[in-house]
């Protein structure tokens, strides 16, 4: 790829501080695996793994885009959840063809993310209190319309691709690999992406340059449902079903990628090399701890420990700013 | 371009900014814009480029009425403004940051090429030294100032304002943007310039508008016409502001603060300091002389890099705001009212009270009611409050009003050492009498007020010395003799002493 | 356009009615739909067993509101409630400690964690959704390894005893009277304590709290610490209402249920104001809907839709009715 694509800054593939310290921790984290277990570096594990990753890396990215824009989508899983239930149903119930079904559950997620923004951007009503509340409710209408009964009936094009594969390469892995340089096209390149990061910068200066925070919200909850969308797709194809429990794992996933990837919670500065290796690194967790044998268990502690050192080195080369608090 | 302003009036809650404000600026002419802290510059700026709605005016462009609604609107008017905040975003690139406004884009993405040629292109005329590919979080803070103005400048605006665009860069570079404002002058293009310093004003600018609290002082003089002399007058509205306070009795053998050979972090350099019992200690300085670093500096805040600071002769290492307040007595009056100063959405009753709530409160470490009112109440008469009640949020409250409560919740907690800085920032005539008066009876009862002000007429009533503070050093001490010529040239003739170019300010 | 917040700014008291009139009304008025609807809505099994529930909700509100109060977030409430869910069980059914003292160590250990989070928040700097985001994992995390996740449910006899025990009647939970004894500890506390009132100007201006000479970091500490505490009084109450320690309990489950009551309620996000007449209306609306939904058999399924439009329409009243303290912040002019 010819120009450097993050910020249009200075090139960024030279060690970078957002993921630079992933990247080294994949790296050992796998020799280290590789020599524990024989099995780690065998075509089928490295499928699984590379299976794994596919979703969380839209989840992640779907929080990114409103964290990118200084806001917070509590609804992220719930919206997920509440898109594949009707992704699924309307395949199953209504017998809608999947070339159909798929966008129209992508444009339910926008949908969703343009109440999200909406309500964010026009009520003043604080963002985190939205997503909680819309959340909620498409939690609500997930339950209320499954009754908590998957659908089963999905079209074998679906299935077929959830658990294709091409080598270790899982077909799954083409909806992330195709979507994340359009993300940083979007965010990197493209005016709107940069009015995007730049509200979230400092929402006031942006003001000031012309550019409408109002509307740079609502296209960052709208594109965060769109993400989410993709990602519940992906979901009922590597399930097989549309499961009503999808999503609501995703909320922690959905901050702790993009923070440990060095995405500001703040606003104003994503990274999405460094959400996509803290993904990676999340899954190596879990499968290393399988091939070992150890206790599941240590997954969520290993999380919480990650987003720790996170903030740690970020903390640690942050510089002081202003009068000295 | 042609910018006329028309009648133009703005209030917030609790202070007139504008009171029917003119000025008629004419294409090709640089016309500075001047006044205290807290006069109406920034509204009035904040206004014509659309950040504000006046209540009543209007304002002409060549003659024909405009109106914004936002910001963008007077974009596309052709209105460039460099303001007061810091206005870059923190994670972009300068180059991206000096043309946010009008991002070049090739196939519908930004050429970021492009934007590094351009943006080097205004740069180059101001600082060849700033890599255009730099993150702005990375600037130093008159690194900043200069991307600020080139992005201002890259806007070829034909209205282009200027807040205090010189407060904190080098004379060199200054001197690079006034050529800069000189050629667009030439162009043809209406620059309003807002400085406090006298000298750029009077080399750069071809007239002059002052205002004082909200009114037109000054309208429109020829630069040619006025002497230095005048403008400070305009400003401060000559002596009789220096008003006679009454006398007071400091004991000087009791020396309550001293500062010994301190250095701090912030930057400052063997300060030494003695305040005496129920003594106005002034300490004048420039913006960005170190004045409120050196208050937070005795608070605990910043590091101390050298020397002792001695409290009632005891030598102290204070941690904090509590340690200050609960074991030595010391009250501290921020020049940010609303944002250190005021719980603003709380009533004035918590307001004076918290201070003290510990010290009221009875069994159990709870305080009624009761025990609040009484406590608060004497001071709403003492110093004369204007507020329909104890329980009126001091949001409501006037700039004035609020002043007094800041400054109620340190005589409640009986402290004896106080230091107040910037006490009548954009706070009305009327009321800064009143505080003057307050401040000084404080004083008489035994009280040691440490005052900070960067206003002449203010240092000149109330302190019995004065200690000039320039560059983070003490660079004089002068003995107060009331009398505004006096004094204001002993205090200047300590600074020019040091740096005879920063000539200004008053 | 922002400057309405400053030009009406509205002071409200823990326990003031007159916004939770509002809630009461509401309240009121659900209760009388679905008890018309279905009368064994006011029956007194479903008073009882809607009162247990309530004082769990409850209390998992009081957990949040404490650190709402000093302008913060927890979003460990319910890993803390459920490690303390199984210390408490490990202390009664393995360590055979008395049930007070066992209750005691399992209190103090959410006491312990909620302190861990508000030193690391007040020490660092770091925004507690962050390090509250990190504890949550952690705490959580260590619970899974250390318990195997293996519920505990050999618990002494009277711990389920006191989760089916009925006073007042036969329609009155003592568990509910638990809640609303904390409540009025907390109402008091906000109200009347040097601590309580600092916590709370804490939370409505940090700066000018800690330029009054208040130690703000150590409000934040104790509002964490209190929090925990509050978590670990859930926690054991649902020990008691289940009758054994399940690790299924508390966690991410709690998050809606803990921002729910004192949001509804009316406590600010920003910080500064907290009403615990306020949470624990905010909670009752929720338990009423849950059981008004199930007994009038449109079922469980479709509660989070209606507590979720709930939560919308009650902020957005609040806020439509200008006295809104959670608005961003103006900005000055």
């Amino acid at each position: 790829m010819a120009p450097p694509l993050e910020g249009g800054l200075t090139l960024r593939w030279v060690p970078n501080t957002d993921w630079a310290g992933l990247l080294a921790a994949i790296v050992i984290g796998s020799a280290a695996l590789a020599f524990l277990s024989p099995n780690f570096l065998s075509e089928f594990n490295v499928y699984v793994l590379l299976r794994s990753v596919c979703v969380g890396i839209l989840v992640a990215f779907a929080q990114m885009l409103t964290l990118a824009v200084g806001q917070m989508n509590l609804a992220v899983g719930a919206l997920g959840g509440m898109v594949a239930i009707l992704f699924g149903g309307m395949m199953e119930a209504f017998g809608v063809p999947l070339w159909l079904a798929v966008p129209l559950a992508v444009a339910i997620g926008v949908a969703g993310g343009l109440v999200n923004g909406l309500l964010a951007a026009h009520t003043g009503i604080n963002g985190f209190i939205v997503t909680l509340a819309t959340g909620s409710a498409f939690t609500g209408v997930n339950l209320g319309l499954t009754k908590s009964a998957p659908f089963y009936k999905m079209p074998h094009a679906l299935q077929d691709f959830g658990n294709g594969r091409f080598g270790a390469f899982p077909f799954l892995l083409i909806a992330p690999i195709v979507v994340s340089p359009l993300l940083a096209l979007f965010l990197f390149r493209l005016p709107a992406g940069r009015r995007l990061l730049a509200v979230g910068g400092n929402s006031e200066a942006a003001a000031l340059s012309g550019v409408s925070p109002a509307n740079a919200i609502v296209l960052a909850h709208c594109l965060s449902g769109l993400l989410a969308a993709i990602g519940a797709v992906l979901a009922v194809a590597q399930l097989g079903s549309a499961q009503p429990l999808i999503g609501s794992d995703w909320l922690l996933l959905s901050f702790a990628a993009p923070i440990i990837g060095g995405t500001a919670l703040a606003g104003g500065y994503v990274s999405i090399f460094g959400a996509i290796l803290a993904v990676l690194v999340i899954a190596l967790i879990q499968n290393g701890l399988v091939l070992v044998n150890a206790d599941p268990y240590w997954v969520q502690f290993l999380l919480g420990a990650l987003i720790v050192a996170a903030i740690a080195l970020n903390r640690w080369r942050a510089r002081p700013i202003g009068l000295g608090w | 371009m042609d910018l006329a302003i028309e009648h133009l009036s703005k209030s917030f809650p609790s202070v007139r900014a504008l009171d029917d404000i003119s000025i008629h600026v004419r294409a090709g002419e640089i016309h500075a814009l001047m006044g205290e802290n807290g006069a109406g510059k920034s509204t009035l700026i904040k206004i014509v480029t659309g950040v504000h709605k006046p209540d009543s005016g209007r304002l002409l462009l060549d003659g024909r009425e405009a109106e914004f609604a936002s910001p963008r609107d007077a974009l596309a008017a052709a209105i460039g403004a460099v303001h007061q905040e810091r206005n870059l975003i923190p994670r972009f690139s300068v180059g991206e940051n000096i043309l946010l406004e009008h991002l070049p884009t090739r196939n519908g993405m930004v050429d970021y090429p492009e934007v590094h040629k351009r943006a080097r292109a205004v740069l180059d005329q101001l600082d060849r030294g700033i890599d255009t590919r730099a993150e702005v979080a990375t600037l130093s803070v008159a690194q900043m100032q200069i991307v600020e103005i080139a992005k201002a400048l890259s806007l070829q605006a034909k209205v282009l304002l200027l807040d205090e665009p010189t407060a904190s860069i080098t004379t060199h570079e200054a001197d690079a943007l006034f050529d800069v404002l000189r050629r667009l002058k030439a162009r043809n293009v209406a620059i309003v310039f807002v400085s406090h310093k006298l000298e750029e004003v009077l080399s750069l600018c071809d007239r002059v508008t002052v205002l004082r609290d909200g009114r037109i002082a000054a309208s429109g003089e020829p630069i040619a016409n006025v002497t230095r002399r005048q403008l400070v007058s305009f400003m401060i509205g000559r002596d009789e502001r220096v008003a006679d306070i009454g006398a007071r009795n400091p004991d000087r053998d009791q020396a309550v603060l001293e500062l010994a050979g301190l250095s701090t972090s912030f930057g400052h350099r063997d300060v030494n300091l003695t305040l005496y019992r129920g003594e106005i200690l002034g300490l004048y300085g420039l913006v960005g002389a170190g004045r409120t670093e050196l208050a937070r500096s005795i608070l605990g805040f910043g590091e101390r890099t050298g020397g002792a600071i001695r409290v009632r002769g005891q030598a102290v290492s204070i941690q904090s705001m509590h340690e200050a307040l609960e074991r030595h007595r010391i009250g501290y009056v921020s020049e940010d009212r609303k944002g250190e100063g005021l719980l603003l959405a709380y009533p004035v009753r918590d307001n004076i009270a918290i201070t003290i709530w510990r010290r009221i409160a009875g069994a159990l470490g709870l305080i009624t009611r009761g025990a609040e009112t009484k406590a608060a109440r004497p001071f709403i008469e003492r110093l004369a409050i204007r507020t329909p009640s104890l329980e009126a949020a001091v949001a409501n409250l006037s700039g004035g009003n609020q002043q007094k409560v800041s400054i109620a919740k340190w005589l409640a907690a009986r402290t004896d050492i106080l230091i107040i800085d910037e006490p009548t920032v954009g706070i009305d005539v009327k009321t800064k009498v009143e505080i003057h008066e307050l401040i000084a009876g404080i004083a008489r009862d035994g009280v040691s007020v440490l005052l900070i002000s960067s206003e002449m007429a203010e240092i000149v009533t109330l302190a019995d010395r004065i200690l000039v503070l320039h560059d983070f050093r003490v660079v004089g001490e002068v003995a107060n003799d009331h009398r505004y010529e006096t004094t204001s040239a002993a205090i200047m003739t300590s600074i020019h002493a040091v740096e005879p170019a920063v000539a200004g300010v008053v | 356009m922002t400057e309405q917040v400053l030009q009406q700014p509205r002071y409200r008291r823990p326990f003031v009615m007159g916004q939770q009139a509002g809630l009461l009304v509401i309240l009121i008025a659900l209760g009388a739909l679905f008890t018309a609807k279905s009368p064994g809505f006011l029956s007194s099994f479903n008073l009882f067993t809607l009162g247990r529930s309530l004082a769990i909700d409850i209390v998992i509100g009081f957990s949040q509101m404490v650190v709402l109060a000093t302008g913060g977030m927890n979003l460990s409430v319910g890993s803390i409630g459920v490690c303390v869910v199984m210390a408490g069980g490990y202390f009664m059914q393995v360590a055979g400690l008395p049930i007070p003292v066992a209750c005691a160590l399992a209190l103090a250990l959410g006491g312990a964690l909620g302190w861990l989070n508000g030193v690391t928040i007040a020490k660092s700097g770091i925004n507690s959704f962050v390090v509250t985001l990190a504890s949550a994992n952690l705490f959580s995390g260590a619970m899974l390894i250390a318990t195997k996740a293996a519920p505990l449910n050999a618990l002494p006899r009277s711990v389920g005893a006191f989760g089916q025990m009925r006073v007042g009647g036969g329609w009155v939970s003592p568990m509910l009277l638990v809640a609303i004894l904390i409540g009025v500890a907390l109402a008091i506390f906000y109200r009347y304590s040097v601590i309580g009132r600092q916590s709370l100007a804490t939370g409505a201006n940090l700066r000018a709290t800690e330029m009054s000479g208040v130690p703000v970091g150590r409000r934040i500490i104790a509002a964490h610490a209190l929090s925990g505490v509050l978590a670990g009084v859930a926690g054991l109450l649902t020990v008691a209402r289940v009758g054994a320690a399940m690790p299924a309990a508390g966690g991410q489950d709690w998050l809606l249920p803990s921002f729910l009551g004192p949001v509804v309620g009316g406590a600010s996000l920003a910080g500064g104001f907290v009403s615990v007449g306020g949470t624990i209306l905010g909670a009752a609306l929720v338990t009423t809907i849950r059981s008004g939904l199930l007994v009038m058999g449109i079922g469980n399924f479709w509660l989070d839709l209606f507590l979720g439009l709930f939560l919308l329409a009650a902020v957005l009243a609040q806020h439509y009715r200008g006295s809104v303290p959670w608005r961003r912040r103006s900005r000055e002019g």
